[in-house]
């Protein structure tokens, strides 16, 4: 294999039902249960395998999910500890090369393509001492594939699951493309299969056997490239570039029992609008992109995106539109039990143009944030918030109690905060 | 040869000074030479001394000797502060207590099983994922579904768990001990 010199060693590493695996791997009382992470926010977000195999699927509310399989373990999400694992997945393939694209918080591609004799031996025994040191070092397993282009290597981490490792020659190709239905093409939306599908294309080799000319009247650049990684040519290259710290920020809370009050689902919102901004502060971040959410009893959600006119991390200028976008979402016989906000395209506040009819406020909401900022700081996150958000502050969270906080924020050491804790992820359970 | 050390030491001189080597009219210009013929003579038994060495180029790089010289204290400019350079051989906390960053987690003590080991309960312990444990390191084992962290120690060739306290009895594995981790270190913050 591998044996043209222009043809390149692509790999595919993909986690295996990843936040249920991190979940798993650090608590025993865990090992071969069915787990589901996604508590907070009422539905599935990934699901171990022992939770796949009874039928549950990533989206089913968690009521459906009690239902299917009463004895699953359900568990708010830990994005810190996925996020410190995802770090590690990624920096334990760069051991082996600088080319690495963090596709997914749990899947990256790598190009391994000259690497034979640098490690003295074959493309698919460097993929497998990657897929072991990465199995080894976090405890739990991935699936990777290794094929000469990013499509067919992202076939092959697909093709056996869990911990595969499925290496696509190119002299062999055809073998796995007869089976690998179009729509399971990386790339390939719902649109293109329908188009694809009417043309008598159904499984990816039909696709492939298409000739250029063909392609060229009936599809675009992104499809073209597809077909072309199809026949071994690499087209679409390996992007380096690591990922942003922070792209969004979020928050989602649920509040018990459920409310149909205008006024006090507002206050939640509200008390989300400032959380998310002081976080942004933080980090010294702001945008102009916003989203809020509401859910509704039965899981109903609807959301709306909305621009301002300049970037911001100050509630008071966010909270006057999210009132009218708010507005159009709240239906008012409904029962209603969680609001979220999410910070979309966030960018360094320091590069960020005051808008010229805002010249005099930005100091202003500056100096007033500084203050407010460290008061918060001082006397806590509650002595001080907006008069939007009174109601929701005035009463707890939860009037019944509902574990949606991570057990790693219950499970603090000396010196460590809820805001502030070590970057090193922790097994969980007695130690005895 | 004392004549050679005085233009070697103002070559050092330059280098100290300008982090690079100087070029050959520069040479010129410290040494006083009148020639850069002369030059090219001096740079020839620097490089035969193996003070200095001339890349493919010609351009002239720090030779095998030429910092040695300097610890030999030939530069009255002085010692270099060695505050400085003893500073690259220092290493933060992180550093001593991780050997592999994307391999180490970290577990709290609930229990007393060790304590004769200087494990107490509520104590971080540091712990490395996927190495090899060797019989007498103090590892992290699932038994019964649950983490313990004993000392790994073999008999008759069967490998178990010994604790670090009299009132607890060693554990013999019924099938296959299932080691996760080894421990690297200890940490406990007044």
């Amino acid at each position: 294999m591998f044996g043209n010199f222009s043809e390149r060693a692509i790999l595919h590493i993909d986690g295996d039902a990843f936040f249920a695996s991190c979940e798993q791997s650090r608590d025993p009382r865990l090992r071969g249960k069915p787990v589901i992470t996604g508590k907070e926010r009422g539905i599935a977000a990934s699901m171990s395998y022992e939770a796949k195999a009874r039928g549950v699927t990533r989206g089913m509310s968690l009521f459906e999910i009690k239902k299917l399989c009463p004895d699953a373990v359900i568990m708010p999400s830990d994005y810190e500890t996925y996020g410190l694992l995802s770090k590690r997945l990624f920096s334990i393939v760069r051991r082996y090369t600088p080319a690495v694209e963090e596709y997914g918080i749990d899947e990256c591609f790598a190009d391994i393509t000259g690497l034979r004799r640098t490690f003295r031996t074959s493309y698919s025994d460097i993929a497998l001492k990657i897929k072991k040191n990465i199995d080894n070092e976090l405890g739990f397993t991935f699936s990777v594939g290794l094929a000469p282009t990013k499509v067919l290597a992202k076939i092959g981490s697909k093709w056996k699951k869990p911990s595969g490792f499925t290496v696509i020659n190119s002299r062999d190709v055809d073998s796995y493309l007869v089976n690998w239905p179009v729509e399971k093409l990386w790339g390939i939306g719902l649109q293109t299969t329908a188009f694809l599908n009417k043309h008598g294309i159904f499984s990816s080799l039909d696709f492939k056997d298409k000739d250029m000319l063909w392609l060229k009247n009936n599809l675009a650049k992104p499809q073209i490239e597809i077909w072309q990684e199809l026949h071994g040519q690499s087209a679409i290259g390996i992007n380096t570039e690591a990922k942003t710290s922070y792209a969004s920020i979020q928050k989602f809370k649920t509040f018990t029992p459920p409310s149909s009050d205008r006024a006090f689902i507002f206050s939640q919102l509200s008390k989300n609008i400032e959380n998310v901004c002081m976080k942004a502060r933080r980090y010294s971040l702001a945008t102009d992109k916003f989203m809020i959410y509401l859910r509704t009893q039965n899981f109903h959600d609807v959301g709306l995106e909305f621009v301002l006119e300049q970037p911001t991390s100050f509630p008071n200028e966010v909270i006057s539109l999210a009132a009218c976008i708010f507005d159009k979402l709240f239906i008012s016989d409904r029962l209603y039990r969680t609001t979220g906000v999410v910070m979309l395209n966030l960018r360094d506040d320091n590069i960020i143009q005051p808008n010229l009819f805002r010249k005099n406020n930005i100091q202003k909401f500056l100096d007033l944030y500084q203050s407010f900022d460290s008061v918060r700081r001082k006397y806590g996150k509650h002595t001080l918030f907006l008069g939007s958000s009174f109601m929701a502050n005035k009463f707890a969270q939860h009037l019944g109690s509902r574990g949606d906080i991570p057990i790693r924020h219950a499970e603090m050491f000396k010196g460590e905060t809820s805001r502030k804790r070590l970057n090193i992820p922790m097994f969980m359970g007695e130690v005895t | 040869m004392d004549k050679y050390q005085e233009y070697f030491s103002k070559i050092r001189s330059f280098y100290e000074k300008n982090k690079r080597m100087p070029s050959y009219s520069e040479i010129l210009k410290i040494t006083g030479l009148k020639s850069k013929n002369a030059v090219f003579k001096i740079v020839q038994k620097l490089d035969e001394a193996g003070l200095v060495i001339k890349d493919s180029t010609g351009k002239l790089i720090p030779g095998s000797g030429f910092g040695g010289v300097r610890l030999l204290g030939y530069v009255e400019a002085g010692f270099p502060s060695p505050a400085e350079e003893e500073l690259i051989d220092t290493m933060t906390l992180d550093e001593y207590l991780i050997r592999n960053r994307d391999a180490t987690f970290m577990l709290k003590i609930k229990g007393d099983s060790m304590c004769e080991a200087g494990i107490m309960p509520g104590d971080m312990v540091l712990v490395e994922r996927g190495c090899q444990a060797r019989e007498g390191d103090i590892v992290v084992a699932e038994v019964d579904k649950a983490w313990t962290i004993k000392f790994l120690k073999k008999k008759n060739g069967m490998l178990y768990l010994q604790p670090g306290n009299a009132k607890y009895k060693p554990i013999y594995p019924k099938d296959e001990l299932n080691i996760a981790a080894v421990v690297r270190a200890v940490v406990r913050k007044y």
